[in-house]
């Protein structure tokens, strides 16, 4: 704690006074739909500085006695120019109207152009729901985390696999928020499709690095969806039917202008289409998924509003024998309110919870045999967050949060000859807590930083065990040497840690700037999984007095620089990171049904850095982006490799992707999107050997991720018709046709060893892609 | 996850995903001595089959290593196993007797280029073999039409045991391929266990190859072998590495031997695994 109050006086010593100052504040909507537009500029011409919207559409600005130039903006809407005598707190809500220009060019972002330069933010993307929708897709159907594997530094170990990695760190160490609720597997059909639904996302944000205190609980990255809000003036609608699923939506006033509501939910059918086709005995099989995204707002009045939105989807497979489900369960309920105009609260409450079920019943075949799991991660948080705008140079944030965590590995049976056999996991519980306090301080018109301190905790907690084991060589399965039980709420383990973090930024001049910034993260939430891809039924545990929280320690610097009046923008950006406490396993560790898992696990330390480059075209009839990363992602476990660095499951090398949208007219638009990656590490062998006439691998170096699979490239195409509008009609539609793959690459996603069917002393090494074609879609898609 | 690739392929009708055969080139390691060491108790002639790892990709038998002394050191005496070819060293318990003291820890003794490696596995008693059955199915998802045999026995009470359960269908292994190969701990399987009960249905039923029944007049006959638990993880892991590939796989790993180099050269590690079973054996013949 001593080290927590010497920040905390150095915090407030950095804070320095001015003199009378006024307040003008207020809301951004858009005239069009009345929402709040998010990241929309406010500009004091005569003072070169400005502010930009929160997630409410709110900005507030501190400026001295006088009379001032202001201009609000926002990508897609006409600017307004006001001219302001200020002399007291002043409130100007505006809305700005759709720009006529805009609305033909392809609208690329929902960011204000310069404020990659201006603010002090760093390794942060964000995309909204307009970009993502553009971006060729896997059978035309958009995706959110496929889109944001374009970024720079972020990559995925294969097509249709789950999860992404950002910088070098695992799918596990990314905090994924849908409204500010963690979802502990984004992924649809295996990962093919993510759990988002573009149709009620309105802007996605991923921040890499420079991760503000208010933000933690995970090593590598935050990605930050907001869901959008209902229309609050009139009802909309919109849909589309695809190749693989058809989503709906809707959204209108309940009240108007006070309460709004957006419902979306879409349904595969692929169990549908091929039910013709399938063998008759099979034809009670099922394999689709869908998903219902809501959000309900409530504007109370001036100073309260409340909005709750929640999303429930399943991926659903099964046949005769055999059940299994896997899904998520989220939802937010959040208080925004304000104090004064220099305080605000926002308070959120939620709930998420992801859970599976697998069953095989094979009593109708004439086997006396059942099989029965159930897993879930549930977990409740309560989270206030505070604004309060200190002066016009410095605005604080600060709040806590608590998240209660119930882990059940398995709820397990199986039963063969009318014998049952319990043969479920320990369920576990932890609290972890965070509070935090940081500040973004201007210091002159050059100078921004965002400077701040996490306390994070995490307990243990009872009802459950704690489990002794004896020390061993590394590399071997350490033996149980006691366990010791605790009741409910009795702590079994618990860790804090001082999470310090940093960023500044300096304006080189209005087109540039240079940033720098660090921060420490730790994370207690462990996703246990030791294959290739990460699959439905990997196991989330919390750390325990064996499973030791895992650290990172990041430092990033970047440079940043606009072109042609923002036309475009750019940067580069190298980035460091230590890690410790870095989860793998004993070779051979049965990750399930296994009650002494934490023996069998091991620790090390990881290491990862690179470089990103990243240019981004805005404006024009020709929009899209390049962004390039050359880095590496290594790992020290004593027990494995003989001790020595080796390449993580997911370092890539080079990550290029290049994305481009092209409007020819009113009627046609063109999109491509190509990805270039280097191969991913696997272990292969050096020798055979044979026991009873099986041929066995063995490696004499014990390397592992010894060999790299073929690099991974892939183009993907696409254009969107929209007919000639009639007047008279309601609803406006389009066609997309799209080509995934156009070149037909068997990209490789794993390369194995089998033996030949006819003489099994041959060996031969076959290659696995997911996708083994080009594969064309037509989406249709509406609104009203 | 056997069941996870069988999703993987109700998957793959949707998508076009597809398998090459492609050509890779690996490092090349030292070549390692191999001890396929699984004797039994009863009175035929056992076997321990000594070998040299080889290139990955070498593709035919590996070398047979023929000048090796293999003894097995038993309570009152060492039985020397002589090679007779191709790397098979060959004891004939009608010379000195069986190797069957139940309890006692044998230990293998190899000495082959002035090294000298050993191992050691205690003999554990096999319950008898009761009785075997027969039971016809029509065709249906999972089977195909013909006779199902089962065996029964009943596992030892109070005591963790370890089984390997090898069939055969007229003198013919079935289980050649290791994803057939048939364990068990205390009758059961899954951690469902079956000790001191007779062993559990999906164990007794595992004789029987559900994609090639047996026909009238055919005989089946199963062995069933005690294990250590080290053998029996040994065995495991033979079939996981053997089987593993694809999406959910694990990543590679050695197979750990239970045979050491007692010379004091730790660098000369040896692969394989030295196992005594106590064996039983019963066949039925499949008639009307």
């Amino acid at each position: 704690m001593k080290h927590f109050f010497s920040f905390f006086t150095i915090f407030l010593i950095a804070i320095a006074m001015y003199a009378q100052e006024y307040t003008l504040e207020g809301h951004i909507y858009g005239e069009d739909n009345k929402e709040p537009l998010i990241g929309a500029t406010v500009r004091v011409e005569e003072l070169h500085t400005g502010a930009s919207t929160d997630f409410d559409g709110y900005y507030s600005i501190k400026l001295k006695k006088g009379t001032y130039t202001i201009t609000f903006s926002y990508v897609g809407y006409e600017p307004s120019r006001q001219t302001i005598k200020l002399s007291k707190n002043e409130k100007i809500e505006t809305y700005l109207s759709v720009s006529a220009k805009q609305i033909k060019t392809v609208e690329i972002t929902g960011e204000g152009a310069t404020k990659n330069i201006r603010s002090v933010e760093m390794s942060v993307n964000k995309m909204d729901a307009k970009t993502i929708k553009q971006i060729p897709a896997f059978l035309g159907e958009a995706d959110v985390i496929k889109s944001i594997l374009s970024l720079p530094g972020v990559s995925t170990v294969g097509e249709g696999s789950t999860g992404f990695n950002v910088r070098g760190g695992g799918i596990d160490e990314n905090l994924v928020l849908m409204d500010d609720a963690p979802v502990y597997n984004s992924s649809h059909l295996f990962g093919f499709f993510s759990v988002f639904n573009p149709d009620a996302v309105s802007e996605v944000k991923l921040i890499k690095g420079g991760i503000e205190p208010r933000y933690g609980g995970r090593l590598s990255s935050i990605l930050d969806i907001g869901m959008r809000e209902g229309d609050r003036n009139k009802v909309e609608g919109s849909g589309g039917i695809g190749v693989i699923f058809s989503r709906f939506s809707i959204e209108g006033p309940i009240k108007k202008d006070k309460v709004s509501i957006l419902l979306a939910g879409r349904r595969s059918y692929a169990d549908i289409l091929a039910k013709p086709f399938l063998r008759k005995d099979l034809r009670k099989s099922q394999f689709y998924f869908y998903d219902l995204s809501g959000k309900l707002n409530y504007v109370i009045d001036d100073k309260n509003r409340l909005s709750f939105s929640a999303y429930y989807g399943n991926d659903i497979f099964g046949a005769d024998f055999l059940r299994f489900k896997w899904g998520n369960a989220t939802s937010t309920l959040r208080w925004n309110h304000i104090f004064n105009e220099k305080f605000f609260l926002s308070l959120t409450g939620f709930y998420s919870k992801y859970s599976y079920a697998f069953g095989l019943d094979f009593k109708d075949q004439g086997i006396e045999t059942g099989f029965d799991w159930n897993s879930a991660i549930v977990s409740y948080s309560l989270k206030p967050d505070f604004t309060y705008y200190l002066n016009k140079n410095n605005q604080l944030k600060f709040g806590i949060q608590s998240i209660y965590y119930d882990f059940k590995p398995a709820e397990a049976s199986f039963s063969t000859d009318g014998k049952d056999q319990d043969i479920s996991m320990t369920e576990r519980f932890a609290l972890e807590n965070g509070i935090y306090l940081q500040n973004e301080q201007e210091i002159g018109a050059n100078v921004t930083l965002l400077y701040g301190l996490r306390w994070s905790h995490f307990a243990y907690l009872g009802p459950g065990i704690k489990q002794n084991y004896q020390d061993t060589t590394a590399g071997i399965r350490k033996p149980l040497k006691s366990v010791e039980k605790y009741d409910s709420f009795e702590r079994i383990s618990d860790y804090h840690f001082l999470e310090p973090r940093l960023s500044v930024k300096y304006s080189l001049d209005e087109f540039s700037s240079i940033k720098a910034s660090y921060n420490r993260m730790t994370q207690n939430l462990h996703l246990i999984s030791n294959t290739v891809a990460s699959t439905p039924v990997d196991i989330w545990l919390p750390t325990t007095n064996n499973i030791k929280p895992q650290i990172a320690d990041q430092i990033a610097v970047g440079y940043f620089r606009n072109f042609k009046n923002d036309t475009y923008e750019s940067s580069v950006e190298v980035f460091g990171k230590n890690l410790k406490n870095q989860i793998d396993y004993i070779d051979n560790t049965d990750i399930f049904f296994n009650e002494e898992l934490e023996g069998d696990l091991l620790s090390g330390i990881g290491r990862a850095y690179g470089l990103e480059l990243y240019v981004k075209k805005n404006e024009g009839d020709l929009t899209g982006w390049i962004s390039y990363t050359l880095s590496r992602s290594e790992r020290k476990v004593e027990g494995i490799s003989k001790g020595e660095w080796y390449p993580n499951r997911f370092d890539r090398l080079h990550n290029f992707s290049i994305v481009g949208n092209y409007k020819l007219n009113d009627k046609w638009a063109f999109s491509a999107n190509f990805v270039y990656s280097s191969g991913t590490p696997v272990t292969f062998p050096t020798n055979r050997y044979q026991i009873q006439g099986v041929i066995l691998p063995h490696n004499v170096q014990e390397a592992r991720n010894n060999y790299r699979i073929p690099a991974y490239h892939r183009l993907d195409i696409s254009a969107t018709l929209t007919p000639r509008k009639n007047v008279e009609k309601r609803i406006k539609g389009e066609w997309v046709f799209s080509v995934y793959n156009v070149y037909s690459r068997r990209n490789p996603f794993a390369i194995y060893f089998e033996q030949d069917e006819g003489n099994p002393e041959i060996a031969k090494a076959m290659q696995f892609s997911i996708i083994g074609n080009f594969v064309p879609a037509v989406s249709y898609n509406f609104n009203f | 996850m056997k069941r996870i690739s069988l999703l993987f392929v109700l998957c793959s009708l949707i998508f076009t995903s597809c398998e090459d055969e492609v050509d890779i080139t690996l490092d090349k390691g030292e070549a390692q001595l191999v001890v396929d060491g699984f004797i039994t108790n009863d009175s035929n002639l056992q076997t321990i089959i000594l070998s040299r790892s080889a290139d990955y990709f070498s593709n035919t038998t590996t070398p047979a290593v023929t000048n090796a002394t293999v003894k097995v050191h038993g309570p009152n005496q060492s039985y020397d196993f002589v090679h007779s070819q191709d790397g098979h060293y060959i004891y004939d318990p009608s010379t000195f007797g069986a190797l069957d003291s139940i309890s006692f820890p044998y230990k293998l003794e190899v000495i082959y280029d002035n090294e000298t490696y050993e191992a050691t596995s205690i003999l554990q008693p096999v319950p008898l073999i009761d009785s075997m059955t027969q039971m016809y199915r029509a065709k249906s998802l999972f089977f195909m039409e013909g006779y199902y045999a089962q065996f029964y026995a009943t596992d030892f009470a109070g005591r963790d045991d370890w089984y390997w359960i090898k069939a055969y269908k007229n003198g013919e292994l079935l289980q050649n391929r290791p994803t057939d190969f048939t364990f068990s701990k205390n009758g059961g399987m899954m951690g469902l266990e079956a000790d001191g009960s007779e062993f559990l249905g999906h164990i007794r039923s595992a004789i029987t190859k559900s994609d090639a029944p047996f026909e009238l007049g055919d005989t089946s006959t199963v062995e069933l072998l005690s294990l250590n638990e080290a053998a029996y993880n040994f065995l495991e892991e033979v079939v996981t590495q053997a089987n593993n590939g694809g999406i959910f796989s694990a990543p590679p790993a050695n197979i750990k031997s239970n045979i050491k180099n007692t010379s004091g050269n730790l660098e000369n590690k040896i692969l394989g695994v030295f196992s005594i079973s106590s064996i039983q054996t019963k066949s039925l013949i499949i008639s009307n």
